[in-house]
């Protein structure tokens, strides 16, 4: 089974952010870098089936600047084995340019499933997978928390708000990942050591026209400070008036 | 404070328990998958970095020269998850040993933020600030304010491309040993429960073999201190520590000299002082150190900090700013008497701050640490040429020590810190004034001391501030603005003495800058997870071991 993944850099969310002088991204200095937390997911899931599977192979695919090239070595020490840079300068806020070069990529890849995180971290777009799905022409299933393969075929196992759905579909597809898959496994020494030796291509592309562009990025209202209303049992029907009537999550 | 914790002298080492060196050395064969390397650095700091840079330089212009020793493979483990994620120094940085390490560079091509443009160095009381001339040790001029964070990050980028084999979130628990040599080390295994079983993300160590592995884990390296132990190599004094605590902060205005404080609100009897360094741009780093030889059992140097910052000479600056950085860290400032007698073994170097390369007086140990990094290098170098790491082949190493810098500058002033533990901040500035002018030649002799874990302590209840989470903040906000994020469901690293006193559990609460004692009635409560490696407490008190990769502290531009 060949399983592709697409994986993209994103600043640790644990990070302080700054906005940049431009106004319109973030200020990269001292901010750490990583899988983004959903393409993580999915790289672990990838792993896990072809370990279940005994046989295949995997390939993490990645577009940026020569920065993902570190990813895509995370991914290739987790187990992956093979990565392609898909190397532009700047990558577009615009999801169906940046799905229409990875389905270019994908496309003729021979790849039964085509991997992505459920969103990125950081653009929480949650359409570049879809995207590309509609781009070859392949079924696609979003927010996966399991997956399986047997027999040609792939289920998955979707949350919904207070209900699950199991769901069926055919191979070659696209399914994104959500977060009930196991946790990403962390890189043993070994394989930070194999993953110098597994092949990484790097390939230039031309990213299309954005047709969406961000023109200002604002931090969160800086979140006002909690308020202790007493302690003790005493403090409960306090509490709970000010949960009904103030907050109004009750 | 309690009444416990006022009538009578605690002395911390009764309390303190023993060093678990059958941890640290193991006399076992490496494990069948272990990974062959040729040199093993313990340690991603300065030190270890550079002289993994040096050594795989070495190696290549002898494998371009048509040399013998053919491809060598280096390891750096690194205990944190990212390079430069557990350093903290101040720091103004002395750059003789990147201009060593990297003599094709100019200065300006240094990870540095700016030249120290000033300096001053004033005595502090409650309310004011009396302007001192700056000591001649403490004189800065042609030094650079830095982040080390930044600085190792920076060297491990060209570690990386020097073809050296990093890996971060690996600490090692264990050196290997066969008869008296070092013949690699063990990782921490990962992904274990509280209870020690294995969880589902369990990891298991790995072993890596090493003709030379090289200690350069910093202050209180543990394997450091259970090798010397293991060989029985002594010292002339013990060593001493001190434990600075930082904050970085983007300040309300710019600071225009790095500033150094004596006096208050350190007591008299405590060695110590403080700084506030400019980072360039509005950026600050403030820090209060304190020897812990200190002699009141609730002397807390987080709360020292909280203080000063309310100080007008710092209040003025960091008032209306934002603190975005929190951290601490011992400093190993016994200087030259308290170096070990060798710093070399068979198999075995050990370099930087775990050598005790720190120079106090003058509040330097980088480029020691680099420099010691790179003598090491160059040794085994040698000794991998001759096919002998044995102590005899690599004793060179300590040969370089002594005939460079790093032994003169602190054999010059070896007893300015120890004048201090004897006479206090008065009569220790006046003998260390006539070191100064005598280069070190009064007062002729050693003079002894004690270990921190001997000096006792009595408790004068010293007022807690109340934190106001804007420029004061509690151990817990502290901790938070480390990046810690440790899991709290892993087994604890912290080896505490059993039936801690109340008196002592509030000694340990004061002491620990991270929150991770508290004395709740007559019962010590331990949060390791709060814990970021300052080792301040391994010093006089519970004893640190490494845990999982990556846990602790994940500073950035500390």
């Amino acid at each position: 089974m060949k399983i592709a993944v697409c994986i993209k850099r994103a600043a640790d969310m644990e990070t302080r952010f700054k906005i940049a002088a431009d106004g319109r991204s973030i200020d990269e200095a001292g901010v750490k870098f990583d899988i983004a937390d959903f393409d993580g997911f999915a790289v672990e899931a990838a792993l896990q089936l072809k370990e279940k599977d005994g046989t295949g192979e995997v390939t993490v695919i990645s577009l940026g600047k020569d920065a993902v090239q570190e990813t895509l070595r995370k991914a290739l020490s987790m187990g992956a084995d093979k990565a392609v840079h898909l190397k532009t300068d700047a990558v577009p806020a615009d999801a169906l340019a940046i799905a229409r070069v990875l389905a270019a990529e994908l496309e003729g890849g021979g790849y039964d499933l085509m991997l992505f995180g459920r969103m990125a971290i950081d653009a929480a777009n949650q359409s570049v997978g879809p995207m590309a799905a509609e781009l070859l022409g392949v079924p696609c299933v979003s927010a996966a928390s399991q997956l399986g393969v047997a027999g040609g075929r792939g289920t998955a196992r979707r949350e919904l708000e207070g209900a699950a759905e199991v769901l069926e579909f055919p191979l070659p597809a696209v399914v994104t990942i959500d977060e009930g898959i196991a946790r990403p496994r962390l890189p043993s020494l070994k394989g930070i050591m194999a993953a110098k030796k597994k092949p990484l291509e790097v390939k230039p592309v031309q990213v299309g026209e954005s047709r969406v562009t961000v023109i200002k990025m604002e931090l969160p209202p800086e979140r006002t400070g909690g308020r202790i209303i007493g302690e003790g049992p005493d403090a409960v029907p306090e509490l709970v008036r000010l949960l009904q009537t103030e907050a109004k999550v009750l | 404070m309690t009444s416990s914790g006022r009538s009578l002298p605690i002395v911390p080492g009764q309390y303190q328990p023993a060093l678990p060196t059958d941890r640290f050395i193991v006399a076992e064969p490496p494990d069948a998958e272990h990974v062959p390397m040729d040199v093993v650095f313990v340690g991603g700091g300065p030190a270890g970095l550079a002289g993994a840079i040096e050594l795989a330089r070495l190696a290549r212009a002898d494998a371009e020269a048509g040399g013998s020793l053919g491809d060598i493979q280096i390891a750096v483990l690194e205990k944190a998850g990212a390079l430069g994620e557990h350093c903290l120094s101040g720091a103004v940085v002395n750059p003789a040993a990147f201009r060593a390490l990297f003599p094709d560079m100019a200065d300006g091509d240094f990870p540095f933020r700016a030249k120290v443009a000033g300096e001053r160095v004033y005595f502090l009381t409650g309310s004011r600030a009396i302007r001192l001339p700056t000591p001649p040790t403490m004189r800065n001029h042609g030094n650079y304010v830095g982040s080390i964070c930044e600085m190792v990050r920076w060297l491990g980028e060209r570690a990386e491309a020097a073809g050296v084999n990093i890996f971060t979130g690996f600490p090692v628990a264990s050196l290997l040993v066969e008869h008296d040599r070092v013949i690699g080390v063990r990782t921490t295994p990962s992904g274990l429960e509280r209870d020690g079983t294995r969880g589902p993300a369990y990891t298991p160590p790995t072993d890596l073999t090493a003709r030379v592995t090289v200690l350069a884990e910093g202050t209180r390296g543990s394997l450091t201190q259970a090798y010397c132990r293991w060989r029985g190599i002594g010292s002339a004094n013990p060593p001493l520590f001190a434990l600075g605590v930082k904050e970085l902060w983007e300040s309300a205005r710019p600071l225009d000299a790095v500033v150094h404080t004596l006096g208050w609100p350190l007591p008299n009897d405590a060695f110590g002082g403080t700084f506030m360094y400019p980072l360039g741009g509005n950026q600050i780093a403030v820090g209060v150190v304190v020897g812990l030889d200190y002699r009141q059992a609730s002397l807390d140097a987080h709360e020292l900090l909280q203080r000063l910052k309310l100080h007008p000479l710092f209040r003025s600056y960091l008032q209306g700013g934002e603190m975005i950085e929190w951290g601490a860290k011992t400093i190993p400032e016994g200087g030259d008497w308290a170096l070990a007698e060798r710093r070399y073994g068979d198999g075995l170097l050990v370099t930087g701050d775990a050598a005790g390369f720190v120079e106090v007086a003058s509040l330097k140990g980088i480029h020691y640490a680099m420099q010691s990094g790179i003598f090491a290098a160059r040794a085994i170098f040698d000794a991998l040429k001759m096919q002998d790491t044995s102590a005899a082949a690599l004793a060179s190493y300590d040969q370089m020590v002594k005939d460079s810098y790093i032994t003169r500058d602190l054999y010059e002033r070896r007893n300015m810190r120890l004048a201090f533990q004897h006479g206090g901040l008065y009569g220790g500035g006046i003998k260390a004034g006539l070191m100064t002018v005598t280069r070190g030649a009064f007062p002729g002799g050693r003079i002894a001391s004690e270990r921190d874990a001997d000096v006792a302590r009595t408790s004068d209840g010293v007022a807690h501030v109340p934190p106001d989470g804007k420029l004061t903040f509690s151990k817990l906000d502290a901790v938070f603005r480390s990046g810690n994020a440790t899991r709290d469901d892993i087994p604890s690293h912290l080896i505490v003495g059993q039936d801690v006193p109340p008196a002592v559990a509030d000694f340990y609460a004061h002491l620990c800058p991270a929150g991770v004692y508290e004395r709740d009635g007559d019962r010590l409560v331990v949060s390791p997870a709060n814990c970021v490696d300052c080792k301040a407490t391994d010093d006089v008190g519970p004893r640190w071991t490494p845990r999982e990769g990556g846990s602790g502290a994940k500073y950035r531009s500390m």
